[in-house]
């Protein structure tokens, strides 16, 4: 009698603490696409893949390669409208979706995308755009230029940070005197509209879905997006996957190449990778840098450099000087950290030859405004020692001249590690502070706490975009990612505004080469690296743009 | 059911049940508002989730007076237990959804793989436990101890990274990742397959640690009991050793068991959180591990007031079973 009790007791054990857990296993999975319309029922048994297409034996490019391509993502935006954010994770996702007015090519040069043809005034006051005849959003609704006048005054301006900041205060107006035709005025000269209408800065979005809705932030539409772009919503499974689909409509020909895109959610670099190796997935967005190497040499995988991507790009790690605390408003201290740091090593050591020494304020790849000959301040630690002394920042009894504290996300500690040991050769003690991402933009940005930081400051497509931001004197304050030196200086302010007011790319550039050189001149911050992304892909695939919320509209694998 | 087991139930009944049950809401209450001071006191808020990290100051100001950041704590506070009492989670400032759908959406995956570890590491630990006190020291006790002992030592995420290198990658034998087969759209029972095959190495990773404690203290238990007179007694009765073993001493050595596995939830939780992003587990986990990062105070008040209910039900429950277990054990009316 005990011994029944003691197993039924044993038996209960189990079954109450997983109570919750036995009854709903087999919910797991069942819900994410009921219907399964496209469901190829023949040979779903076979070992090889169901799907194979016939590969053309000929050089021309099939009329569709067909197939699915699975992507990984790390993060579950939970949300599919890339008109309210700048989040990589939304824009990673849903700019397949969508199309903005122009493209950028591989060199951030604008090329067609919904406008073929555009017209600049002689004085960039105001821009036309001709859009594309024909284009039907996923829907069936004809798209037209109501859409993009909607788009830019219900949604961007109101909610897409970059595109608000950039263009609220200088637009006049946008009109639209026919379906097909759009007109931007400006309320004086604006150079940089065309690097800012790309499917990241400003996707077009359907007017007859959000026009009716109160809050764009929480529509119903974010969970199935409708948009002119090259796939359709399929479904979504939380935290798990996002499926698209081809839209067979698309209005570029012979787009897209692939039947279907599957965007996995895996959060852990290194799982990523190896479920790359393994061909689980056919394109992850980073790689290790001391995985690089063994990507590269695998001939199953491959390397895709890029310097920029969805959600930002153009990025220069920047070390920040708290201009506000007394040490540093002495220009020969700041020379020092110049003279102590040894960015050769830096890029060696942290990030893997993953970029290049930075060499001015403004990105390389932003090749029209970059200033490559500026004054150069080599590594030479004698020389930080004599700026130190001049400045009367003598080595104390314990060799140390002075501390000062070091913000950095915790992912950045490397260059903590590395810059310590080289500050520490001339006698400044540095101390770290690794703080997450929300505590450090507090910490530095609202309550001025620091006296030095590391952030990758991302340029994006032009310095209006995203260097002017950290220079001007109307941007210190409890803004993220703003001025966090503090630097004022009334002629740099001056130059920025007369920049965004020419017209004239190459007198543009002039203006940006002036700004760099004062920078370098007074350095605010010190700029250390400027890094690359290494995408991985598996050898087998094709036509991935890496540098664009597009990176999909032509890509497609020979096996899949 | 057997007489004595109504007289538990009976037992149950009274006061002692009615006061723990009732009980429940006050401790959830002083939970959540110490969390929320908690989390909402932490630096940092979630207004780069919020609005991306390239606006101005007026946008910054317009989107934190939306979501009523502006506003003191005590008032956010209170507008939240307001709600609460509603039965309303509130909406995630990240995600864009309310909080209780985004819960429920990924409670299944996760009580798939904290299940099936509890079930795995439940059932082979008291088995092993039992058999390592059969003989203590010989062989068979020595190893079971070693295995569990670098068992319970072991990182979980470091395991699971190890496993997935060895037996995915190289070996080939399970999948690296996720849920399902991201290129096969398979339905019915292919589709359940397809899931045990990707449940198999997440499942044993959470479950090792968990193998080893209950291992650790079903063969201490078993030894103790094996040691105590009324285990002589049996013993002159004739009993064989078998018997005794499993029907007089695994009752009492499973009583600090059973304590230890109803506290052990939370730890599953925390473990999850590892196992689910090594493995790309769509579960609870993660959704945890990103809510924080990116300050989503909802759905993380929304995660607490889960976990921290789960865990006062567990030891409730666990209160109840030590009445099945141990005769001696009655709550007083």
């Amino acid at each position: 009698m005990n011994g029944k009790r003691l197993f039924t007791t044993l038996f209960l054990v189990l079954v109450l603490f997983l109570l919750g857990a036995c009854a709903p296993a087999p919910v797991t999975t069942a819900s994410p696409e009921p219907e399964a319309t496209t469901e190829p029922t023949e040979e779903v048994d076979e070992e090889t893949e169901a799907v194979v297409e016939p590969e053309p034996t000929e050089e021309l490019m099939p009329e569709f390669a067909g197939g699915t391509l699975v992507v990984a993502v790390s993060n579950d935006p939970g949300s599919f409208n890339p008109g309210i954010t700048t989040g990589f994770d939304v824009h990673v996702i849903a700019d397949s979706i969508f199309n903005g007015l122009v493209a950028l090519d591989g060199n951030a040069n604008p090329v067609p995308d919904l406008a073929t043809s555009w017209e600049v005034s002689d004085d960039a006051k105001v821009y036309t755009f001709h859009l594309a005849e024909g284009v039907t959003w996923h829907d069936g609704t004809p798209f037209t230029s109501a859409d993009v006048k909607f788009t830019f005054e219900n949604i961007l301006l109101n909610f897409h940070s970059r595109t608000k900041a950039g263009l609220e205060n200088v637009l006049a107006s946008i009109e639209t005197p026919d379906e097909n035709t759009v007109v931007f005025t400006f309320n004086g000269p604006y150079a940089p509209l065309l690097q800012r209408l790309d499917v990241t800065e400003a996707p077009i979005l359907p007017m007859h879905i959000y026009s009716d809705v109160e809050d764009p932030t929480q529509a119903e539409a974010n969970l199935s997006p409708i948009g002119t772009g090259p796939f359709m919503w399929d479904s979504y499974t939380p935290g798990v996957e996002v499926r698209l689909v081809r839209n067979p409509n698309y209005f570029k020909p012979g787009l897209p190449q692939a039947d279907e895109v599957v965007f996995r959610i895996i959060p852990d670099a290194s799982t990523q990778l190896q479920a790359l190796e393994a061909g689980e997935v056919d394109y992850i967005w980073s790689i290790p840098g001391p995985d690089e190497p063994r990507i590269a040499d695998s001939p199953d995988t491959d390397i895709l450099k890029a310097s920029s991507g969805p959600g930002g790009g153009f990025c220069i790690m920047t070390m920040t000087f708290n201009l506000e605390r007394e040490v540093f408003q002495h220009l020969e201290v700041r020379q020092a950290f110049t003279h102590a740091i040894d960015r050769q090593q830096i890029l060696d050591q942290v990030i893997f030859g993953q970029g290049k020494v930075a060499v001015a304020p403004i990105n390389s790849s932003i090749s029209w405004a970059h200033l490559s000959d500026g004054p150069s301040y080599e590594y030479n630690p004698g020389l930080a020692e004599e700026l130190l002394d001049a400045a009367g920042y003598l080595r104390g009894d314990d060799g140390v001249r002075f501390t000062v504290d070091f913000v950095h996300f915790p992912s950045f500690s490397k260059y903590g590690e590395v810059l310590r040991e080289q500050l520490a050769a001339v006698g400044i003690a540095l101390e770290l502070r690794p703080l997450e991402r929300d505590v450090t933009v507090d910490v530095v940005f609202n309550q001025r706490d620091f006296d030095t930081n590391i952030i990758s400051y991302c340029n994006n497509t032009d310095p209006e975009i995203g260097v002017r931001r950290m220079y001007v004197s109307d941007n210190i304050g409890p803004i993220p990612f703003s001025n966090g030196a503090a630097y004022v200086n009334p002629d740099i302010d001056a130059l920025f505004a007369e920049a965004a007011a020419t017209a004239d790319l190459e007198a543009r550039g002039e203006i940006y080469r002036q700004i760099q050189e004062i920078l370098l001149d007074d350095l605010p911050y010190w700029w250390i690296v400027e890094t690359d992304s290494s995408r991985g892909i598996r050898s087998a695939c094709h036509g991935f743009k890496p540098w664009t919320g597009h990176f999909v509209e032509a890509a497609y694998c020979d096996d899949n | 059911m057997p007489s004595s087991a109504c007289a538990a139930w009976n037992d149950l009944l009274g006061n002692y049940l009615l006061r723990r049950v009732f009980q429940i809401p006050i401790t959830l209450l002083g939970i959540i508002v110490f969390l929320f001071l908690l989390i909402h006191l932490a630096p940092g808020d979630p207004i780069i989730a919020l609005a991306g990290e390239y606006g101005n100051e007026a946008y910054y100001s317009e989107m934190r007076a939306k979501f009523g950041l502006d506003r003191p704590v005590y008032e956010q506070l209170g507008v939240y237990l307001l709600a609460l009492v509603r039965g309303d989670l509130g909406y995630s400032y990240v995600i864009g959804q309310p909080v209780a759908a985004i819960i429920l959406s990924r409670l299944p995956t996760t009580l798939l793989l904290m299940g099936t570890a509890f079930l795995i590491s439940s059932v082979s630990g008291i088995v092993m436990g039992v058999l390592a006190a059969r003989k203590p020291d010989s062989p068979v006790d020595l190893s079971i101890s070693i295995f569990s002992l670098v068992g319970y030592a072991l990182p979980v995420f470091w395991l699971a990274q190890m496993m997935i290198f060895f037996l995915a990658g190289k070996l080939g034998w399970f999948p690296i990742y996720g849920l399902t087969s991201a290129r096969e759209r398979y339905t019915g029972f292919r589709l359940a397959v397809d899931v045990a095959h990707h449940l198999a190495l997440p499942a044993a990773a959470l479950a090792v640690q968990q193998v080893a404690l209950v291992t650790r203290l079903t063969r201490a238990g078993m030894i103790d009991a094996l040691a105590q007179p009324f285990a002589t007694a049996v013993r002159a009765k004739g009993v064989s050793d078998r018997r005794l073993h499993l029907r007089h001493a695994l009752r009492n050595a499973l009583l600090p068991v059973v304590t230890v596995l109803g506290g052990r939830v939370g730890y599953l939780f925390t473990g999850a959180v590892l196992t689910e992003t090594v493995f790309a587990w769509p579960g609870l986990g993660r959704l945890l591990l990103e809510a924080t990062i990116n300050r989503d105070y909802p759905i993380l008040m929304g995660m607490f007031l889960m976990i921290s209910g789960m865990v006062i039900v567990f030891n409730l429950l666990t209160d109840i079973i030590y009445v099945y277990i141990d005769p001696r054990i009655k709550y007083d009316r």
